[in-house]
Formats: C-alpha cells, sequence, structure tokens
C-alpha cells in the first residue's frame, strides 16, 4: 500500500518539477564533493614517511570544515523534499492513516530522492576525478589511480546520504504525525538568551589564552591539540552567539526600517534567528577559514625562502588543500542558499500570491528575501573573521595579520563567499516570479 | 459622466481545457455592495480577478472609473495593472494572508509604505483604521497571536487604509463562525459603501449576499441572474442602486452609516 501511495504522491504536480529536482541535485552535490574530497585525501594515508601525519591531520581538519556546510546542505535538502508533502500527508492523517503509514511513506519519499541524487552524485564524481587526479601534492599529480575510491567507500557514503535524507524526513514531518493538521501556527517570535553571548565571550578569551599558551608548547602533538581546542571552540562558540547576534542586528533594523523590503526582511529575520544563521552558517566557517588561510599563506610565504624542500613542498601543498577546502565549502554554501530559498518560496506560495495581487512589485518581494538573507550574512562574514583574527592575535601577532597578503587573501575569500551566496539568492528568483504570478 | 466604476464587457478567460468565463457583461455602481454568487467552479473568482486586473480576460474588456477619467484596465501592462491594484483596489482574502512575521499595524502599513508613504505616517494610518475596526490596543500583536475574526480585521483595514475606490473580496468570511462572519461583513461594509466606496464581494455564502445592495449569481462561467436583496444595511439606498442614479463621493457620503 505504501508503495502504491508513494508512486501517486511522486508524480510532479504544479511546483512538482522544482521540487523533486532540487533536492536531487543538492543530493547530488553533496556526494560528488564528499567523495571528490575523501578520493583526493586517501592518497596521504598510503604515505607512511615522517610528515604523512601532518599531511593526515591537514585533511582531516578539511574534512571537518567541510562537514557543516556538508550537513547543512543534505538537511536543507531532505526539509525541501520533506516539505513537498506536507499537506498531501495532513490530508492522509486526516483521512484515518496512521502515524506509521506517514512516517514510512515520507520516509520512503526522502529516501528515494536522496537515493537519486546520490547516484548522480556517483557519476559526477567519476566526472571530477580526471581533473581531480592533475592535482599536484608533494611535487606530482595524484594520478587517476590514487583518487579512485574503492566499491565500499562509493556504497558506504550513498547509504550515508540516503540515511541523512531519511532521518531529516522522519525529524521534520513529527509536527504531521502528531498533528493531523500539521500547520505552522507562528504564534510568538523566539528569544534568545543574552546568556549565549556571555559564553562566547568566555570561550572566546579562553580560546585567545590558549592561543597564547602555544609559543611555550613543548611538542608538535600539544601545539596541534590546542590549535584543534582553540579553533573548535570558537567554531562551536560561532554556532551559539551568530543567532542572538544576528536577532539583535536585526531587532534594530525592524525598528529603524523606512522602505517595505527592509521592514520585511528584518521582520523575516526576526521570525527565526536560528534558520537566518543556518542558511549563512558555511561562509562563517569559510570566512573563519580565510583569515586561517590568509595567515597561514602569509607564513608559507614569509618562511618560504631558505627552508628544505620538504617543507618547501608541505607548504604547497597546504596553499592547494586551503584552495580546494575554500572551493568546496563555498560550493556548498551556494547550493544550500539556493535550496534553502527553493523552500522558503514554496513554503509562502499562496502568500507570495497573495501579495502580488495586493499590488506589491515582485522587485520588493524579491528584495526583502535577497535582504533577508544578504544582512545575516555580511554581519556574520565580518564577524567571523574579526573573532579568526582576535584569536590567532597571540599565536602570529598583528604584523602577520596584517601582511598584504593575508589582507588580499581574507578580503578575497570573504567577497568570493558573499558572491557565492547572492548567486544562490538570484539562482531561484525566476522561481519567485512563477510563484508569485496571480496568473494561474 | 458615467456612475460606473467598473464596466466589463464580453469576458471571455479559459485555462487550458476550460472555460472560467464565457462572455461576461457587468456593470458595479459607485458605491454599491455587489455580491458574486455561485458554485465552486462558477467562474466568480475568475470574474473577480479579471475584474481587478490581476489576471487579464482571453477577450472581451475591463474598464475602471479612477478619479483621474476612466482606465481601460485590459489594454495595461502587467507593471501598471501592479500599480492600480496598490493604488485604487483593496483585497480581502478568505485566509485573511497577512504576513505573519509582521505586526498588526505593520501588516497594514505596509500597503501605504508600497505607495511611498514614509513608515511613521503609515503606522499612523494603521492605527487609525485598526482603532476604527475595533482592534485598538492590538496594534503591536503579530498575525498569528489574533483570532481569525481579528486577523479578517486587520485585512479589511489594510484593504482600506490607501482609500481604495473599490475593494474585492473572494470568500472574506469563509474560514469563520457565523457570528464572527456577520462581525466582519458589517466591518466591510461599514468602511467601503459606508464610507462612499465600492464593494465587490464573492460568495457562496446567503447570508453575506443578502447584505450587499445587489446580487449577481453565475453559473458556468455566465451570470444567470441578478437580486437586489431585501433589507440590505450599509449600502446604497436600492432606489439609487436600481436606477443606477449618480452616486458620487457627495451623494456617497450621505449615505454613511
Amino acid at each position: 500500500m505504501i508503495a502504491r501511495v508513494a508512486w501517486l504522491f511522486a508524480r510532479p504536480g504544479s511546483a512538482g518539477v522544482a521540487t523533486l529536482a532540487l533536492p536531487v541535485t543538492a543530493f547530488a552535490i553533496v556526494t560528488g564533493l564528499l567523495l571528490t574530497v575523501l578520493g583526493g585525501a586517501q592518497t596521504f594515508w598510503t604515505w607512511t614517511d615522517d610528515i604523512a601525519f601532518t599531511y593526515q591531520l591537514l585533511a582531516v581538519v578539511a574534512l571537518v570544515l567541510l562537514v557543516v556546510p556538508l550537513a547543512s546542505l543534505g538537511g536543507a535538502a531532505a526539509r525541501l523534499s520533506a516539505r513537498r508533502r506536507d499537506d498531501r500527508l495532513s490530508t492522509l492523517r486526516l483521512l484515518g492513516a496512521t502515524p506509521a503509514t506517514v512516517s514510512a511513506l515520507a520516509v520512503v519519499e526522502s529516501a528515494v530522492l536522496a537515493l537519486a541524487g546520490a547516484v548522480g552524485g556517483v557519476v559526477l564524481y567519476f566526472l571530477i576525478v580526471p581533473l581531480l587526479a592533475l592535482v599536484p601534492f608533494r611535487g606530482e599529480p595524484l594520478g587517476i589511480d590514487g583518487v579512485l575510491l574503492g566499491w565500499p567507500v562509493l556504497a558506504g557514503v550513498t547509504a550515508g546520504i540516503v540515511a541523512l535524507a531519511a532521518v531529516s524526513a522522519v525529524l521534520g514531518l513529527r509536527r504531521v504525525v502528531i498533528s493531523p493538521l500539521g500547520v505552522r501556527t507562528r504564534q510568538d517570535a523566539p528569544k534568545l538568551s543574552w546568556l549565549r553571548f556571555a559564553i562566547g565571550a568566555v570561550v572566546v578569551l579562553v580560546s585567545f589564552a590558549l592561543m597564547g599558551a602555544l609559543q611555550v608548547a613543548g611538542s608538535a602533538i600539544v601545539l596541534i591539540a590546542i590549535l584543534a581546542a582553540g579553533f573548535g571552540g570558537t567554531l562551536a562558540v560561532l554556532n551559539l552567539v551568530g543567532p542572538w547576534v544576528i536577532r539583535l542586528v536585526a531587532k534594530g533594523q525592524a525598528r529603524r526600517a523606512k522602505r517595505p523590503a527592509q521592514l520585511l526582511a528584518a521582520r523575516t529575520v526576526l521570525e527565526s534567528p536560528k534558520a537566518a544563521w543556518r542558511q549563512v552558517s558555511g561562509v562563517a566557517m569559510t570566512s573563519f577559514m580565510a583569515v586561517f588561510a590568509g595567515v597561514g599563506l602569509a607564513i608559507v610565504d614569509l618562511a618560504g625562502a631558505g627552508v628544505d624542500r620538504e617543507s618547501l613542498e608541505l607548504f604547497t601543498d597546504i596553499r592547494t588543500g586551503i584552495l580546494i577546502t575554500v572551493v568546496g565549502s563555498f560550493l556548498m554554501v551556494a547550493c544550500s542558499v539556493g535550496v534553502n530559498q527553493a523552500a522558503g518560496i514554496l513554503d509562502r506560495r499562496d502568500l507570495y500570491r497573495s501579495l502580488d495581487m495586493l499590488g506589491m512589485p515582485e522587485a520588493t518581494m524579491d528584495a526583502a528575501r535577497r535582504r533577508a538573507v544578504m544582512s545575516p550574512l555580511r554581519i556574520t562574514a565580518i564577524g567571523s573573521a574579526l573573532i579568526a583574527a582576535f584569536v590567532m592575535l597571540p599565536l602570529t601577532g598583528a604584523a602577520l595579520i596584517v601582511q598584504p597578503l593575508a589582507l588580499v587573501v581574507i578580503a578575497a575569500v570573504l567577497a568570493a563567499g558573499i558572491g557565492v551566496v547572492w548567486l544562490g539568492l538570484a539562482a531561484t528568483r525566476p522561481m519567485l516570479a512563477r510563484t508569485s504570478a496571480a496568473a494561474s | 459622466m458615467s456612475s460606473f466604476v467598473l464596466e466589463a464587457s464580453g469576458l471571455v478567460k479559459t485555462y487550458g481545457q476550460t472555460r472560467a468565463l464565457g462572455g461576461v457583461d457587468l456593470r458595479v455602481r459607485t458605491g454599491e455592495s455587489l455580491a458574486i454568487m455561485g458554485a465552486s467552479g462558477s467562474g466568480k473568482t475568475t470574474l473577480l480577478h479579471c475584474l481587478a486586473g490581476i489576471v487579464p480576460a482571453d477577450t472581451g474588456s475591463v474598464s475602471f472609473l479612477s478619479g483621474a477619467g476612466r482606465v481601460e484596465v485590459t489594454a495595461l501592462g502587467e507593471r501598471e495593472r501592479s500599480r492600480l491594484r496598490r493604488e485604487a483596489f483593496g483585497f480581502v482574502f478568505q485566509q485573511g494572508l497577512l504576513i505573519p512575521e509582521l505586526t498588526a499595524v505593520e501588516n497594514v502599513a505596509l500597503a501605504l509604505m508600497l505607495n511611498g508613504m514614509p513608515r511613521a505616517r503609515a503606522e499612523e494610518y494603521g492605527r487609525g483604521w485598526l482603532a476604527a475596526l475595533g482592534l485598538g490596543g492590538l496594534e503591536e500583536r503579530r498575525i498569528g497571536q489574533l483570532s481569525g475574526g481579528q486577523a479578517q480585521r486587520v485585512a479589511i483595514a489594510r484593504a482600506q487604509v490607501t482609500g481604495a475606490t473599490v475593494v474585492f473580496a473572494d470568500e472574506p468570511t469563509g474560514a469563520l463562525d457565523s457570528a464572527t462572519s456577520a462581525e466582519v461583513m458589517q466591518a466591510l461594509l461599514d468602511s467601503t459603501t459606508g464610507q462612499g466606496r465600492t464593494l465587490v464581494v464573492v460568495t457562496h455564502d446567503a447570508d453575506v449576499a443578502g447584505r450587499c445592495s445587489r446580487i449577481v449569481d453565475m453559473r458556468d462561467g455566465r451570470i444567470v441572474g441578478e437580486r437586489v436583496p431585501a433589507g440590505a444595511a450599509g449600502s446604497v439606498p436600492q432606489a439609487a442602486a436600481a436606477t443606477g442614479a449618480d452616486a458620487s463621493t457627495g451623494a456617497a457620503s450621505e449615505v454613511r452609516a
């Protein structure tokens, strides 16, 4: 029975093609990028010399950095594929379907979409392999054999993506299962405690102190542990403080707003500062990384003269690694903004249509939507970069952070990060136009 | 000068294989409250959308008598129609369709801000309208914190705050219980025909239609009958409505309830 109803639901409706294609594409990109990174990194584990450990460690750092935008994109895709069916699943519930049937349907549908996307992602990975093989590490290209993953890894990643989608579907639809009416009754804007800020400030200060202690660290392991703690702690803080700061700024913006788009945008952010943060948190990671990358590259550049060949190679490879990680995370952030926006537009279809009937220009709707993302994005990108610079200060000193090369890299990475989010927004504008068009 | 605020002739609209309107002629008098009745699928909402310039008709014409003269709605482009809706028309939908993130007063003020009015003044007007509709003290509530009837009155305030010449309402009481429905309908009439403005309401509720000054019945995309309900309250006097006598602003102010 479940299979039959699932098939009936799968037939595209009025907005069907987009809601099917978007999550599938997003899942494909997540899978493709994840496999690409794994393929590139696996070579490091075949090395057995002294320096191999450094490479493995750096690869793990890069993977961890990519996991955040990866998870957020996967989650967004899963939410979108689940949302498409919210209404119809509610109806099914009203018609008497059991919660088990509804849950099973949601899981089956999301999982099938994720599977389709993941398979596409594997194909994408195979298309990237020839390019990936050209990337040089330790002075020579990785080679096709070096970057080809075994079947167990391919199957494992595919299964993981499908599982992620299924779990997200279950979480997203709990609402429908609990209440047959399953409607979002947005009543109170959420309040976020100032405690978030207090905790955040403490952790940043501790990280600052830890970094200061680096100079007296005896061994490389202690050094790396302190670096990881400072790095991880500050990232966790960003997640804690981000929504709070975004809400604070939006509150002021709502008060001062003069034009309709400004007011709408500020109120949209206030409606859910956490959702606003989720959309841009990927960029927080990248802008955080931008500072590390900028300073790291500046150190490499300064240290470049008069070191042995192996260190020089390592420096070059760090540069390559940073580049790959930044590009990968940007791709995912752009996709995740696109998918989130698509879901948001579909969610508010009726409202957009009614605003169009009232005569609100589409440009105003688009401006409001753009602002609701770009304003938290600016706060996030700049705020994260400042915090990262502060934490790095004891380690590197102000002189390195203001190195021209470091500043150029930081600025370029920030600009690119903001640019890709803007692209993600622009890509969904035609969808807004179609959705709001009253002539339907 | 003609006293018809809206004149439609020969309206035809098809969606795919479905003929939603099959040649409709309709004239709406200034200051009247007109109910369009019919079963689901009779074409009443499509007619409202064509009259309001939301969707263009395939053939036929709609003209609107604005302060500056007669406007051929059917000849306007998308952008001009959008502007016309914003400046001259007001809308009330079944579900209210207010913006959930905004407060009550911001929802109302937004309509004015879209026409370029500064926010402080727009909110002042908004407060005035909310108070007039019995919502004083609820200005800062978000839409989710209001009852269905209250939300619908916010929607009425939003439709009226720009001084709309014509208010179009699509099943404005469809989601309300009968007592609240009567209150909302009264508020809608008071703020439109009660102020000399025109109300066009699509409904399948006989009680709602009975409060209007004129009813047209639709079936299969055509108007199949026209009635004047007995004892319509808060509307243009029967005689004036039935004869199409001049109900310009001056005349209308005399019938203010």
